[in-house]
């Protein structure tokens, strides 16, 4: 059944390529002549994973607008709590999806294309050209089909933000730390003045997961990291043990409410200047933009430091955003073309026009205008041979949520246990049926 | 013989009209048929594949999986058990200090002591309100930046640690989902209450009976039915609590109960139908004492 909704697809889309103009598939237009090269029209509806009221959602709704005003088609979008919508993705997008909507590249865009539940936006990624790297268009690809099922707009590193302006009153300067001990000794002079020395929360299961990625790949190498998600290298290796006993030491310089707070529990601690460093993703400085333009001017982010000079500082995080397409969505067609446009110049501009801070993958977008603050994260990118997705992106879902994220939890609860948590770890992955 | 089962048949015909007969059979049927379309067909079908793999979209994909899913919980998933035990906390906190807090309170406000209209409303306040809106009011007042923090002059860097602090967050939780619960067996407790005839009452009082002889030998006895409403409401209540926690910690199983493993494992991140097992394993335990506690109560009935 998949099959044949998948040759629907690609006929279509070989048709909408046409509409679009991208010059390789006119041959492809012309073999359908017959349908004519019809103009995608029709209404458009868009998730929007978020609040109405957060800044990201401003800024998909100004971009919607500017697809709205170039082609005519409507855009309707809908926002909706963004874990609520992750974690019942298959549910909804086998209902009546919304036809596009922002997602993630990797294991969750991947799977679910396997399943047939999202649309080959793969002629929508030609159309894009030059635009995307070509490392960029590999991190997009599905490896089982060689197609994409997400066109990469947005990337972003992990690495230690701060404010510069509370280092500074410290006489800090995180930006001279080179090594682990230096970090250790930046979290301690933190501490010793009375903010929190590395700040951490873990009560969503997923936030640790950024400090585990850095620690393992630091240590262990990149593809140590990788293997190890994919269950080619044991959780009870030592090397494993390892990262736990690194971030074993940087729990007395944590926050001790760890397990109370989220992501936007650390996010007001940095904003609200009770912290030195925290790891983190950049995706958070749009809030920083939307308080007020002097708290982003002093953010700043600076890259994990070495801790293993055979890896350096080789390997970084750095999550490949993009939009999707439903498979089921009411106007598939119209879907891919916003989505397509999104991922052009023109989208980007007004995205960036509405105070969107990412950094965008397309080289249409001149980075030149970048801020300061967009430009160290390009950096901080560009010290970095090996990039990683995020922990719940490089491996399966039903292992990262349910099993690795309570794992971490309970070490940061009781260290202790590591031993035993490790061991269960790894039977959990045993346990799990094979994909 | 034939001639009287024939009477038989025709008098309990004739006792119904047609259109009784219609109304009677619409009146059951419709219900039966939704109940065993929208509530027993899903539980079969999830005692089923409970014994599969599956990602839940194709059907084609569906694997014979045997025991492997109850074996990975029994055996290899350490937080089914921290899910047990916080139900069964739940279980016994609620038996034994929520309700006959409730029983008490009810009790006290129908002997209309001083200010028992104000009481009443008090206590009755958070029953109307669902256990997801009392877990975001609490939340709100508990957590970092919170307005209990907040009055304690705590910020989010140094506020005091209470969902993450493993030594008191499940009293704290417990006391919470008491707050309401106590006023929902209260109300019900006075509405039975309300029934009981004083004359019974004052029977016992001129007998010379003490306030805990009249409890026990009379109100308690004849109080019966709505006993068992509240044994039964008790142990589910216990069972399948599920958004108060879920308010507060989400989806990560921080304070994992059963239902949150099966939200967990079904919110389509697995191919491995954990989260049915986890749903029969529930079922089960859901089951089970309250058919017991329902016979036992019938057995005495009939004697």
């Amino acid at each position: 059944m998949s099959d044949v909704n998948n040759n629907g697809i690609s006929r279509r889309s070989v048709l909408k390529g046409a509409a679009i103009g991208g010059v390789g598939l006119a041959a492809g237009g012309s073999l359908l002549a017959g349908c004519g090269t019809k103009k995608v029209t029709g209404d458009v509806h868009f998730t929007i994973r978020g609040n109405l009221s957060d800044a990201g959602a401003k800024i998909a709704i100004a971009a919607n607008d500017a697809y709205t005003k170039k082609t005519g088609n409507k855009v309707i979008s809908q926002a909706v709590n963004s874990d609520d919508f992750q974690n019942n993705f298959v549910q909804i997008m086998q209902g009546t999806p919304d036809d596009a909507f922002g997602w993630m590249a990797g294991w969750r865009t991947n799977a679910r294309a396997d399943a047939g539940l999202l649309a080959d936006v793969s002629d929508q990624i030609k159309a894009l050209g030059k635009s995307l790297s070509p490392a960029a268009i590999q991190g997009a690809t599905n490896p089982k089909d060689g197609k994409q099922y997400i066109i990469p707009t947005t990337y972003y590193p992990w690495g230690l933000h701060y404010r510069k302006s509370t280092m500074q009153e410290l006489g800090l300067n995180p930006e001279s730390i080179a090594t682990w001990d230096d970090l250790i000794k930046l979290c301690e002079a933190t501490q010793k003045k009375g903010l929190v020395g590395y700040a951490l929360g873990d009560k969503g299961g997923w936030e640790a997961m950024g400090t585990f990625d850095i620690l393992n790949m630091r240590l262990n190498g990149y593809q140590f990291h990788i293997d190890l998600l994919n269950g080619k290298e044991k959780w009870t290796d030592a090397k494993v043990v390892d990262v736990f006993t690194h971030m074993g030491q940087l729990i007395p310089y944590m926050n001790k409410n760890v397990l109370d707070i989220s992501w936007d529990g650390m996010r007001d601690l940095l904003l609200q200047k009770k912290c030195g460093a925290m790891m983190m993703g950049s995706w958070f400085a749009n809030d920083f933009k939307a308080k007020s333009q002097a708290d982003y001017d002093d953010l700043w982010i600076v890259p994990f430091p070495e801790i293993n000079p055979e890896h350096g500082v080789d390997s970084i995080d750095a999550p490949l955003d993009g939009i999707s397409v439903a498979a089921n969505g009411k106007n598939v067609e119209g879907g891919k073309d916003l989505a397509g446009f999104l991922g052009t110049k023109e989208g980007i501009d007004a995205a960036v026009a509405a105070g969107d801070t990412n950094i965008y993958i397309s080289s249409d977008f001149d980075t030149s205008s970048y801020d300061a603050f967009n430009k160290q994260k390009l950096a901080v990118l560009g010290a970095a041979k090996n990039i990683g997705f995020f922990l719940d992106r490089d491996t399966r879902g039903d292992f990262a949520g349910p099993v690795v994220g309570p794992a971490i939890q309970s070490f940061l609860k009781n260290p202790k246990d590591l031993t035993k948590i490790l061991d269960n770890t790894q039977k959990q992955w045993d346990a799990l049926p094979a994909l | 013989m034939r001639t009287t089962t024939a009477n038989k048949k025709i008098r309990s015909r004739r006792s119904l009209s047609r259109n009784d007969r219609f109304t009677l059979a619409a009146f059951i049927g419709i219900p039966t048929l939704m109940q065993i379309i929208f509530l027993w067909l899903p539980a079969l079908i999830t005692i089923i594949l409970s014994f599969t793999y599956w990602n839940g979209i194709n059907v084609s994909d569906i694997k014979w999986a045997g025991l492997a899913n109850y074996k990975n919980i029994f055996f290899g998933t350490p937080v089914f058990y921290e899910a047990l035990k916080n139900n069964a906390i739940w279980l016994l906190w609620f038996t034994f200090l929520a309700t006959p807090l409730g029983i008490l309170l009810a009790y006290q406000i129908d002997r209309k002591i001083k200010g028992h209209k104000i009481y009443e409303t008090v206590f009755y306040i958070p029953v109307v309100l669902s256990l997801a809106i009392i877990g975001i009011i609490w939340n709100f007042m508990l957590q970092p930046g919170g307005f209990v923090q907040g009055v304690m002059g705590r910020d989010i860097g140094n506020a005091v640690s209470i969902w993450g602090n493993y030594s008191i967050n499940t009293y704290v939780i417990m006391g919470v989902a008491s707050w309401r619960h106590i006023g929902y067996i209260m109300l019900l407790y006075l509405a039975g209450l309300k029934s009981v005839d004083s004359s019974l009452r004052e029977a016992s009082a001129i007998d010379g009976a003490t306030e805990w002889q009249t409890f026990r030998k009379i109100i308690l006895p004849t109080m019966r039915p709505v006993n068992i409403i509240i044994v039964v409401i008790t142990i589910i209540e216990s069972l399948r609590a599920f958004d108060l926690v879920y308010i507060i910690y989400g989806t990560s199983t921080a304070w994992p109960l059963l239902n949150i493993l099966v939200f967990q494992n079904f919110a389509g991140q697995g191919i491995s139908m954990k989260g049915a097992a986890y749903a029969v394993i529930l079922l089960v335990l859901c089951i089970g004492p309250i058919l017991l506690y329902l016979r036992n109560v019938f057995k005495e009935d009939l004697k």
